[in-house]
């Protein structure tokens, strides 16, 4: 079952389009991110899938919806979702055990207020006002009030930005409760190590197009070639290795940094070297093509904007 | 943690969804938590509760000499101005302040029926009004020869009742004119402010122009403080509601629902977008 599908969607805030001919569909209980510089349009996807904004043109549908409707079966569709939006967006004089249980009583089979604090970790804060609280417990706070309906659909707007890294730790290890008990979740960030912890599928966008569309992993084997890294024995200078391996010496750090496009023969030619030499091999590592290499070639030297979408978008993807 | 989460695609696999929750609870929960916002604002507390007394209190050193019904009508002027400030300025700081903070945005979100949130956050803000006019006039009646009777009581509270709808209503009105929180304090004072002047809840103007004196008739405070007025001053009898001052007050009430129906804003000012060069 496709939980959210985007078709085409453009989206124009008068003469600037933040969003061109976008499309992809998210099946049920998969877990995308929307990777992409600032601007880059994940925002205002997001928003129009949430239904704070109406398509300029395309259709999207949410668990087979168009969020855009109102009246009673809007109510119906809105109790399915969650969200987390980009901002913290809370009452700061509740307290945590006030605003999840006013949040819980907007859903017909919500989880229990208690399940959902200790889920969040804030136990011992249950009874604190949440304008005390730090940035990264508001921001479980906000999450907390995104799942208590037990939604089919979570939308998290980058739900980490600004949190220091063992916050932002905190909240991964929530998102990935919720992913394991099948929640289809998009989230947008500009965290590539986010995207690559929580998601199954990776949606580059940049100046308002798709990119790429690819697992985590397809999107890494996109970054280039793995590096042979290797940092030489006291004593040894460049030259001493053969001319092939040496060029790529960084004389000041004493430290091999070959990208390989042949890892077999370089390797060889490493090894064959260490051998004859008795040189110690300790630390040598072969690092795989990174997804942050992947994210810049694909964010970067776009062709121009007025090019047809559909020539530049590289789908790995089902 | 994670093995006690379970989305609702379970539940919905039964024959009906479950119903979503009826109004009834739904708008108790939102009156509740609105007045539990209010009750723990500290400038909301003393703009609408403490401000209207010390001015009953200011005015009682200064005039030593006033006559009975001229005490009457001060009383009632400051009940009114109490009102409004917590009907209009504090109700509509709330709204403005909620939607630059994301909430309102939260709430639109949420399964939860627009009617009911306006209900419930105007319902609270009327409660807050009437403590304060009830605050104002039992000063008033420590502090001046000001007296109440069970129809004199029965009036003020219809007529406050109305009073507060109606600058709640007003006060949601007017929210699209608000662009930032910081912003509220000028706009709101710019338009509140002529209002309860020229309709003598600060004092009486004696020498005012008659159109001046006849369009504050027709706005939202004169009304309000003319029935308390009378109503302050009723020796007995059952309740007297004036007709015009209910329909004038009634008149700015819709007006209020229908422009906040048509114009207001559930979302933050955008920022203007634009490409750079």
């Amino acid at each position: 079952m496709t939980a959210i599908e985007v078709e085409h969607l453009v989206k124009r805030f008068g003469g600037f389009t933040a969003v061109e001919d976008v499309s992809f569909t998210v099946p049920a209980g998969e877990v995308a991110a929307l990777l992409g510089p600032n601007g880059a349009g994940k925002t205002t996807t997001i928003e129009v899938l949430e239904g704070f904004l109406a398509p300029s043109r395309g259709v999207v549908r949410v668990l087979g919806t168009d969020p855009r409707r109102g009246g009673r079966a809007g109510r119906a569709w809105r109790a399915r979702i969650g969200l987390v939006l980009q901002s913290t967006s809370l009452d700061t004089q509740l307290t945590v055990a006030e605003a999840v249980s006013l949040y819980a009583g907007l859903f017909p089979e919500p989880m229990g207020a208690a399940e959902v604090i200790e889920m969040i970790d804030l136990g011992s804060d249950a009874g604190t006002r949440i304008g005390a609280l730090s940035g990264g417990q508001r921001r479980r706070v906000d999450l907390g009030l995104g799942i208590i309906g037990r939604p089919e659909v979570l939308f998290l707007d980058e739900p980490t930005a600004g949190l220091d890294p063992e916050a932002r730790r905190e909240l991964w290890a929530v998102i990935q409760s919720l992913v394991a008990a099948g929640t289809t979740v998009l989230l947008t960030t500009h965290y590539i190590e986010e995207a690559q912890r929580l998601a199954d599928r990776v949606i580059v966008l940049a100046e308002g197009r798709v990119v790429a569309d690819a697992t985590p992993d397809q999107l890494r084997a996109r970054g280039g070639t793995p590096v042979i890294r290797y940092r030489l024995p006291p004593g040894t200078q460049a030259r001493d290795l053969p001319p092939a391996l040496s060029r790529y010496v960084d004389p000041g750090r004493g430290e091999l940094s070959l990208p390989s496009a042949d890892l077999t023969a370089d390797l060889d030619a490493l090894v064959g070297w260490a051998r004859r030499n008795r040189a110690d091999l300790t630390g040598l590592e072969v690092t795989p093509p990174s997804l942050e290499d992947a994210y810049i070639a694909l964010t970067t030297d776009l062709p121009p904007a007025a090019e047809p979408a559909d020539k530049q978008r590289v789908t790995c993807h089902g | 943690m994670a093995e006690t989460f379970s989305p609702a695609s379970s539940a919905r696999a039964r024959p009906a969804a479950p119903p979503l929750p009826g109004a009834g609870p739904l708008l108790g929960a939102q009156v509740r938590y609105q007045l539990l916002l209010l009750m723990r604002n500290p400038r909301a507390l003393i703009l609408s509760l403490a401000i209207p007394v010390l001015l009953l209190v200011l005015n009682s050193s200064r005039h030593t000499n006033l006559t009975p019904r001229l005490e009457e009508a001060l009383v009632a002027g400051l009940a009114t101005f109490g009102l409004i400030v917590t009907a209009y300025i504090s109700h509509a700081i709330g709204l403005v302040t909620g939607r630059q903070d994301g909430v309102l945005r939260r709430w639109r979100a949420t399964p939860l029926p627009t009617w009911c949130f306006f209900a419930g956050k105007i319902a609270a803000t009327s409660l807050m009004a009437l403590a304060s006019v009830a605050i104002a006039i039992a000063a008033g009646m420590s502090l001046y020869r000001v007296h109440l009777t069970a129809g004199s009581a029965l009036s003020l509270l219809v007529i406050f009742t109305l009073g507060a709808l109606a600058w709640a209503a007003l006060g949601t009105a007017v929210t699209p004119l608000v662009p930032t929180a910081q912003a509220a304090g000028p706009v709101l004072l710019l338009t509140y402010l002529p209002v309860i002047l020229f309709s003598g809840g600060l004092g009486s103007l004696n020498s005012e122009p008659g159109w001046l004196a006849t369009l504050a008739r027709y706005l939202p405070a004169q009304p309000i403080i003319d029935a308390a007025t009378r109503a302050l001053r009723q020796a007995g009898g059952g309740p007297q509601i004036p007709g015009h001052d209910l329909a004038v007050l009634a008149a700015w009430a819709v007006a209020g629902v229908v422009a906040s129906v048509w114009f207001f804003r559930w979302d933050p000012v955008r920022p203007r977008h634009a490409r750079l060069p």
